[in-house]
């Protein structure tokens, strides 16, 4: 591949401080990452200029301190933070890019985050600018970053009340037009109730009511109250 | 500011649902929505949402102290760079706290390109960052290249570089007359006009479209180059150092821009890093962070070019950095056009691309910054996964962190040195 074909010589003529990527430098980074890791890391795998792992949401943060703080990774920049949905049923996973001096290999973290009740803790502490991935990854994936202090839609109006880059997020318009409309059950954007995450919000800004949702009782059969007036 | 007449206005769909969530909040012993609204901020203030704040931040912008006021600037504010609101906390003339808010641009480009094959892609990654289009379209060509496992030919990465240098070098002048714009001085944006429209004529007359280049293939570039294109690049060659000495001659020692731009918006290294900032505004701030020296891709790691860095991290130390980078670029032509290889500029690949399941990121240095893409695949003629990391869309974050304590006439000449672009900012 010739974006990747990197010379040792070449670098060398033109007086480069910093070696460019060779397989052997990731192997450094491998050995490294499983001497921390060994109990997080998951499906180490590399290619000519990444190495990656996965790990549990819970251990995200952890991880993440120790490849920032740790003099011989020196992962000092977050370069990208990602949401992948891999489906109903499956899983949502929250991919990290790192970079570092000291490994000309770019690392990606994946973490894996459960479905059915998407929580991973926040990064922000770590670097302040994960804030707005973090709020783009839950206006468009509806995945909650625990401790997160702004952690509200940015792309999205306020009131709404679905999660539209999810794999099955359907457009109402869409669903009539559908072949499969009437036979196949699909989420409706108004039926998204956000109320079953109050308590995980309500928690993330401590313990105060500032999460407008309508109270318990009035949510019904999993509609919201914008349900109750709306059209069908 | 007008304040809307909230009895003679059209009803809200959602209304009759708001009183209901109001008697039942009553009911349930909470406080009142709308009281708890005006508790923070003045009910009808123009630009306060008509609910309750979600989270502790916006608590802290949207509580207002003694003396001070919100006031909205934009969305529709001719130097906002597009389309973008920020709620401003003053005090008297001086900023407390900003809080932008974003989506008005919103097309939602990563669904699309998840809709969309391969090829296309590069088409939908145009209108993003519309000032480097080279540029968004060069990332999505390596990643795609990845997962499919071909090269693009020796020519073709070489006509890439050039045309990619070619598109930082206008949009750097660009930022450099919109700045001096945005603090009144209304030359500058002219002859930067000047200087990109023979740059942009340049790349119509390589890739036939205007703005919106669509010039990259996977594999590739679309055309080779021409001789309308070979002759406008020598006339504009020796032509623009001199353009650029007097576009300096114009700015960078001129009175009223150096009072307005020393010390504003002032980012350490450090919060640069922390805040995500890339690109010339982390290197103003003296780190030498480059994704060219850093993660070499095309042909970066054959040529020969400085990391240049300015310790001040104020907005005229970002201004000195895009004029050191122009040169940088036009040095980075000269050594392109001398090795430019002969040979075809476009591998052989079929029309509908089904790369092996698998990941893929590429990124490359776009004028303003780290401009990456993660592309997942599942062996389908589309991208299962396309995430596009935009550079402004991050820095954008480092502007309520420096405004605080300055005025209210500095938020845009501020904003401005950042460069941001608000269809990347908002995909």
């Amino acid at each position: 591949m010739g974006h990747l074909r990197r010379s040792g010589t070449a670098a060398h003529a033109l007086g480069r401080r910093r070696a460019l990527t060779t397989p052997v430098a990731a192997g450094a980074l491998v050995r490294l990452l499983t001497e921390r890791f060994a109990a997080d890391l998951r499906d180490l795998w590399t290619d000519a200029d990444t190495v990656e792992f996965t790990i549990d949401a819970e251990r995200a943060l952890d991880v993440m301190r120790s490849l920032r703080d740790d003099p011989d990774l020196d992962f000092f920049m977050l370069a990208d933070a990602a949401a992948v949905d891999y489906g109903p049923g499956v899983r949502f996973e929250v991919v990290y890019h790192l970079f570092s001096w000291k490994h000309p290999a770019w690392l990606r973290v994946r973490a894996h985050v459960d479905r059915a009740d998407p929580r991973i803790p926040t990064v922000t502490e770590l670097w302040e600018g994960a804030m707005f991935h973090e709020r783009e990854m839950y206006d468009m994936m509806g995945i909650i970053f625990e401790g997160n202090r702004d952690l509200r839609r940015i792309y999205m109006s306020p009131d709404y009340r679905s999660f539209p880059q999810r794999k099955d997020f359907v457009l109402p318009d869409d669903a009539a037009d559908s072949p499969a409309a009437g036979v196949n059950p699909l989420e409706r954007p108004e039926t998204w109730d956000l109320s079953r995450f109050r308590d995980a919000l309500t928690v993330s800004v401590a313990g105060s009511e500032l999460r407008g949702d309508a109270p318990a009782e009035a949510v019904e059969d999993g509609a919201t109250l914008a349900d109750k007036s709306r059209p069908r | 500011m007008t304040t809307i007449d909230r009895d003679t206005r059209i009803p809200d769909p959602l209304e009759l649902d708001r009183a209901e969530e109001e008697r039942l909040r009553i009911a349930a012993g909470l406080t009142p929505v709308r009281a708890q609204v005006g508790e923070y901020a003045g009910f009808d203030q123009v630009g306060i949402p008509d609910r309750p704040p979600q989270t502790e931040r916006e608590v802290e912008v949207y509580t207002l102290g003694e003396g001070e006021m919100l006031v909205n600037m934009g969305p529709q504010h001719p130097s906002t760079h597009g389309v973008m609101r920020l709620v401003v906390k003053v005090r008297g003339e001086i900023i407390v706290d900003i809080d932008p808010v974003l989506g008005y641009l919103h097309r939602g480009i990563e669904k699309l390109c998840e809709n969309a094959t391969y090829t296309t892609v590069l088409t939908y990654v145009d209108p993003m960052d519309y000032l480097s289009t080279m540029h968004n379209e060069h990332a999505p060509a390596i990643a795609f290249e990845k997962l499919y496992g071909i090269e693009a030919p020796k020519r073709a990465e070489y006509i890439r570089a050039l045309v990619v240098e070619l598109n930082r070098i206008f949009s750097h002048g660009l930022m450099m007359g919109f700045l001096a714009l945005d603090m009144g001085g209304l030359t500058p944006i002219l002859y930067a006009f000047i200087n990109r429209d023979e740059i942009v004529d340049m790349l119509s007359a390589i890739s036939g479209q205007r703005m919106l280049f669509n010039f990259f293939r996977v594999g590739g570039v679309n055309f080779d180059t021409n001789d309308e294109f070979l002759s406008r690049l020598g006339t504009w060659r020796s032509n623009v150092m001199k353009n650029i000495e007097m576009n300096e001659r114009m700015i960078t020692d001129n009175e009223i821009f150096r009072a307005r731009t020393i010390g504003m918006g002032t980012l350490t290294g450090q919060q640069a890093i922390s805040l995500g900032v890339t690109g010339p505004n982390l290197r103003a701030s003296g780190v030498p962070f480059d994704i060219r020296k850093a993660h070499p891709y095309s042909i970066y790691h054959e040529l020969e070019f400085d990391v240049i860095t300015h310790p001040g991290g104020d907005s005229y130390a970002r201004y000195l950095q895009r004029i050191a980078e122009i040169k940088q670029s036009i040095h980075l032509i000269d050594q392109i056009i001398d090795r430019m290889p002969h040979g075809p500029v476009q591998a052989q690949v079929p029309g509908i691309i089904r790369p092996k399941p698998g990941r893929a990121y590429a990124a490359v240095e776009s004028p303003r910054g780290l401009y990456s893409v993660y592309s997942i695949s599942d062996g389908g003629p589309n991208p299962y996964r396309f995430r596009m990391r935009d550079p402004s869309f991050i820095s954008l974050q480092a502007v309520p962190k420096v405004m605080p304590g300055k005025l209210v006439a500095d938020t845009m000449a501020v904003m401005a040195s950042f460069d941001p672009v608000m269809g990347g900012v908002d995909k």
